[in-house]
């Protein structure tokens, strides 16, 4: 192992897991507002990506400007989304019927992306992708710095939102007891339109930095679901801090195993790591035991 | 707006039943403003069902419950809160993860527009400034930035007659507001309800307390079965022989009833 190639790994982990932990807020805050399981998060990101790969080939957008234009677009597609199918989920059963809904939502973005599109790998080109900093010795591709800022800045704005603005109070009150933020005057109905616009919109900056970062096909929302699953409930489903932790957490620990032994046993380590923690800490690491108190 | 009865709240043989049990049987109750009533009886007896009725949480599937002479049946919990009826539960519903000020600003949500909520402030001045005063009136200004889930139940009490109190509501209804709370709370509370009284709020309460309700309320109903069978003084209340029929008939000796 070279000089420098450990920090390497731990700079890259950070500045990959910002990216992760964007994407994982959104799917956590939309757990937690709306009871519900989006496995759709994974396509949203690859249809963001797409969208920019589009707008870059077709209008000569660069990808940074593309998302004064993505992100609109996002939000207005999650509210649709919600506004068509997850209104419609009754309170029976709603978790498992969340997630048959919003599978089927999946498979429906796929199939239109595989047609438009077809199954080759595409990737986000523009000059700060291939351009690097020279950082331990070693070469950083400048989109992850540019990535990470923006996933920060982005967080960021996403914590003003909750912590700082009216909706943000009755997003955190409809988060914490639903019933009673409805009883006083919370229009949960909107917050959650609201929020699941939101939670979406993410993702188009989450699949900006993740097209750049790596070449995509309709089909890779399946490997990226599995891993925002995995991150909000090692952080504990619901917490926002808790999605954040858990993103660094699972591309830190990938990370410095593949630098450090084999690439080979870096994802089952890092199962292993989640693996104890629910063992230790069953609603993860920042999770309510009670989710949902009613 | 035709004026369908002359009481401040009225419920009209209202019915609910589950499965094969009546919760609410032909129930009938009248509310006078500024006044503070009170509603006992039996665990069982439908008084809880009677304020989910009248807070619309519940659909009721005959009768009708009128507000100010407007029918608010079949209303959502929501438009029911707007129209000034404001309530706290037995099971308090306090917003444990947020601050006991941040509490205070839920209930000042509702009159705001769709997309300008998302880059106003939580709180306004004239809110802070009234959460401030509400805050204090319940004694829970020093623990502000606490949150909400580190209170005592009693102070979880309080904070949910607070956060209520910010809509300015003309009705509340107390479900069981001295239940499980020590006693010089409870005679705090009463203090409370009867300076919100004096400033002209209607008070309905549920309460097992037999000293607390008779020693505050103007006039008390009694359910049992499923309907108000008696309305009296607190007086007529405490020597009326079908009262405590009514406590000793059932089966369930588990009542933590204060004869007095």
């Amino acid at each position: 192992m070279s000089a420098g190639t450990l920090e390497m790994a731990i700079l890259d982990g950070i500045l990959t897991g910002g990216v992760y932990a964007l994407m994982a807020a959104g799917l956590t805050l939309i757990f937690g507002v709306l009871d519900m399981i989006n496995i759709a998060q994974g396509i949203f990101v690859i249809l963001g990506a797409y969208a920019s790969y589009s707008l870059e080939h077709s209008f000569g957008i660069g990808l940074f400007e593309g998302l004064i234009i993505t992100i609109p677009a996002m939000f207005l597609l999650g509210a649709f989304i919600e506004w068509a199918f997850i209104r419609r989920l009754g309170e029976y059963n709603r978790v498992s019927m969340s997630i048959l809904v919003t599978y089927a939502v999946t498979i429906v973005i796929e199939g239109v992306l595989l047609l438009h599109f077809g199954s080759n790998y595409r990737s986000l080109t523009a000059s700060y992708v291939t351009q690097s900093f020279h950082v331990f010795g070693n070469y950083l591709p400048k989109i992850y710095l540019y990535g990470f800022l923006l996933a920060l800045a982005s967080v960021l704005v996403l914590y003003f939102i909750l912590y700082k603005t009216r909706l943000g109070v009755s997003v955190r009150a409809a988060m914490d007891n639903r019933f009673a933020a409805q009883l006083v005057g919370v229009e949960v109905k909107r917050v959650s339109t609201l929020t699941f616009a939101i939670g979406v919109a993410v993702t188009a900056v989450g699949g900006m930095v993740f097209g750049a970062v790596q070449p995509f096909t309709p089909n890779s929302s399946y490997d990226l679901i599995s891993r925002l699953l995995t991150i909000v409930v090692l952080g504990g489903l619901g917490s926002v801090g808790g999605a954040l932790v858990g993103a660094l957490v699972m591309v830190v620990v990938e990370d410095i195993i593949s630098v450090a032994w084999t690439p080979t046993w870096a994802t089952l380590i890092y199962f292993a790591v989640l693996v104890i923690v629910l063992l230790l800490k069953p609603q993860g690491l920042f999770g309510q035991r009670e989710v949902r108190a009613q | 707006m035709t004026a369908e009865t002359d009481a401040f709240l009225e419920v009209k043989n209202a019915t609910r039943s589950y499965g094969g049990v009546k919760a609410l049987d032909n129930c009938s109750i009248k509310i006078s403003e500024g006044k503070i009533t009170g509603l006992i009886g039996p665990n069982g007896s439908g008084k809880t069902t009677l304020f989910n009725a009248i807070t619309g949480y519940e659909s009721i599937e005959g009768g009708d419950v009128y507000f100010r002479g407007q029918s608010i049946t079949g209303k959502t919990p929501e438009q029911i809160f707007a129209l000034g009826i404001g309530r706290t539960f037995q099971l308090t519903k306090i917003f444990a993860r947020m601050t006991v000020m941040e509490n205070m600003f839920i209930a000042t949500q509702r009159k705001e527009g769709w997309l300008r909520s998302v880059i106003r402030p939580a709180g306004s001045s004239e809110e802070l400034d009234r959460a401030v005063e509400i805050l204090k009136f319940v004694g829970l200004l020093k623990l502000a930035e606490s949150p909400a889930g580190s209170l005592s139940y009693g102070q979880r009490k309080l904070l949910e007659l607070a956060y209520i109190l910010i809509a300015d509501p003309t009705l509340l209804l107390l479900d069981e507001p001295a239940g499980g709370v020590n006693l010089s709370l409870i005679k705090e509370l009463g203090d409370h309800i009867r300076y919100l009284n004096s400033l002209g709020k209607t008070f309905l309460i549920v309460e097992h307390n037999m000293d607390f309700v008779l020693t505050l309320c103007h006039e008390v109903n009694v359910m049992s079965s499923g309907s108000v069978f008696m309305t009296g003084k607190p007086e007529q209340v405490r020597s009326d022989p079908r009262v405590l029929d009514a406590y000793l008939g059932i089966d369930d000796f588990e009542e933590e009833i204060v004869v007095p």
